[in-house]
């Protein structure tokens, strides 16, 4: 995965003028740089092919012997029960989620340019990206708990009521959870990019009769689908390692480990190494490896699904 | 009915829900801290009432009984650390990034960015591994004794850091020429007049990715459960979800509240200061 991948890397410094160089910066370019590039590349990058290396033998853990295991850690995930439905579980949720909360945002966009509040709006949606998601989880887990207000809601109503964050709905609870806390942060991206198209455009198209729905489908969307289409592959990037909202959700109605109708790859490899027993790393690692392949894929796809020619105001 | 649909009943009908939206949003922060005021049972049996009497107590029980004295300090310590670390450590590389000649700076900031796009489950077995090794050497050969919150501390830094430079290099090179000029007649060695010239104009910039850090350290848990699970080293949201799941035993409600009031709180007050910067600068380098 090259760099950019997620968002367009930055545009390279200009050409080397023709001015004599600054001494003073030029100068303070390594011990400037190096202290954040040591930290990164020994703690974030160094690791990251470490655990690539990992994935390739047995192992479990520091102390212990490694014996070499080539592919078989892979090719052991193909039948793993476990993961394999970790891993469907995270793809539903990055596809499903992904449809949902583009759908509201996309439905926002329609009435957000011109509605009453709109600024305040935004903000208040906004709120659920910056606090814990443990804290809603457990308080949102407490309104669904089996006698929790919800269900005695439904019960005052003639209706049953559900055992919500039994294992066969809390995956179902746990996307509604998932697009509810990051719906805000894509209308915020999605707006202000709608925010720099000019009015005399829809003052335009209003003269001519197109409805919001129609300003929306011809103007604002085409206008702002570059925001969208990187909107998209952030999307697929922060929805692969989904993991916090599983463990709020979870921790309620199943003590214990979370159901396996819930977990997510993260999820998944963290019960790994926590659960106790001797734990096998290299088959852990190997999943981060896949995750991290897939999260490629998945950019790849996005970024060839909403590639479009660009819309420009000339 | 075209015009019906897409003038009036669509629009209609989203403004309808984006409203009930906010007020859910809204509700639930106000509600969870009316129910931190409410004894255990009162929580339980009317769960929208106003408390009857206040119980501030249920604060004294969340910060004695369930260690989140311990875990706010730890919190609060890693947050700020964290937080001032990550800004020292990708401002300066950001600056010369964003205004160096060289030839490197292009492909270094690709480097940077790269890491914007490896999952931390890439990262999750490395980040164990390294922590067990660190935590033996340390004891073993230099000091004699370690604290897994520094391991804590050191991942938290380094994992932040591609996002920090990222949107600092865009902010950087968005300043004025002039600053460099600036620089330049003060005379005065690098650092110097980085800290004097540059960061005073680059304020703005620097002050929303401390605060971005700031939230996202605050609410950090998948790193803390690797890292720093015990009692005396995890943080909030760790401390929160061991009482949460200790509920069907201790069933202290209003102190579970107490707890989530805690965590959510001091994020909001900062969201209400300064909301606007922080919205800005998470969809920073994306939405323009």
């Amino acid at each position: 995965m090259g760099a950019g991948t997620l968002t367009q890397a930055p545009p390279v410094a200009p050409p080397v003028r023709s001015r004599p160089l600054r001494p003073g910066r030029e100068r303070a370019f390594w011990p400037f740089l190096l202290p954040a590039l040591i930290a990164y590349t020994a703690l974030f990058v160094a690791p990251s092919l470490f655990g690539f290396w990992v994935s390739l033998n047995k192992w479990s853990g520091p102390g212990s012997e490694m014996t070499w295991r080539g592919l078989d850690n892979y090719l052991a995930l193909l039948t793993n029960e476990a993961f394999r439905t970790s891993f469907v579980n995270t793809f539903v949720l990055a596809i499903v989620g992904g449809g949902l909360v583009f759908g509201f945002t996309f439905l926002s966009m329609v009435v957000l340019r011109h509605i009453k509040g709109r600024a305040f709006i935004r903000s208040v949606m906004f709120l659920p990206m910056i606090i814990s998601m443990i804290a809603v989880g457990a308080a949102i887990g407490f309104l669904l708990n089996p006698e929790g207000v919800v269900n005695s809601l439904l019960t005052g109503l003639g209706l049953d009521p559900q055992p919500w964050l039994g294992p066969d709905l809390v995956f179902r609870c746990i996307v509604g959870g998932l697009v509810w806390s990051s719906t805000g942060f894509y209308v915020a991206l999605m707006m202000s990019a709608a925010d720099s198209i000019p009015a005399h455009i829809y003052e335009d198209a209003q003269i001519v009769g197109a409805t919001r729905w129609e300003q929306f489908r011809h103007i604002t969307l085409p206008l702002t689908w570059d925001v969208f289409a990187v909107s998209a592959v952030l999307w697929v990037v922060n929805s692969l390692k989904i993991f916090e909202i599983v463990l709020a959700f979870t921790t309620a109605g199943t003590p214990g480990s979370p159901p396996m109708q819930a977990r997510t790859v993260a999820v998944q490899q963290f019960s790994m190494v926590a659960g106790g027993g001797v734990p096998d790393l290299g088959s852990a690692a190997a999943m981060g490896v896949v995750v991290l392949i897939v999260t490629a894929v998945l950019i790849a796809l996005t970024r060839r699904i909403t590639r479009r020619d660009r819309v420009e105001l000339s | 009915m075209r015009r019906l649909i897409g003038d009036v009943l669509l629009p209609r009908v989203t403004a309808i829900a984006l409203w009930a939206w906010v007020a859910f949003n809204l509700a639930l922060v106000g509600w969870v801290g009316l129910q931190s005021l409410k004894e255990s049972g009162e929580v339980w049996l009317s769960p929208f009432a106003l408390p009857a009497d206040p119980q501030w107590g249920n604060y004294a029980s969340a910060w004695q009984a369930a260690e989140f004295s311990v875990a706010a300090l730890n919190s609060t310590a890693l947050t700020l650390l964290g937080a001032l670390l990550i800004v020292a450590l990708a401002a300066p590389a950001a600056y010369v990034l964003a205004r160096s000649n060289r030839r490197a700076a292009g492909p270094l900031t690709g480097y940077f960015a790269m890491g914007l796009s490896i999952p931390l489950q890439t990262l999750v077995i490395p980040v164990v591994v390294v922590k067990l090794s660190l935590y033996t050497f340390m004891e073993d050969w230099v000091t004699g004794w370690w604290d897994n919150r520094i391991t804590l501390l050191i991942f938290q830094v380094a994992l932040s850091l591609p996002f920090a430079v990222f949107v600092l290099t865009g902010y950087m090179r968005s300043l004025p020429h002039e600053i460099e000029e600036a620089a330049e007649i003060d005379g005065a060695g690098p650092l110097r007049s980085f800290v004097r010239i540059v960061l005073p104009v680059a304020r703005p910039g620097v002050m929303t990715v401390l605060v971005l850090n700031i939230i996202g350290l605050w609410n950090e848990t998948l790193l803390v459960l690797l890292i720093a699970p015990l009692p005396e080293e995890r943080t909030l949201p760790a401390a929160l979800l061991n009482l949460y799941s200790s509920m069907q035993y201790s069933s202290d409600w209003g102190g579970l509240f107490a707890g989530i009031v805690i965590l959510i709180y001091p994020m909001v007050v900062l969201y209400l200061w300064l909301g606007r910067r922080i919205v800005d600068g998470m969809t920073a380098g994306i939405g323009k």
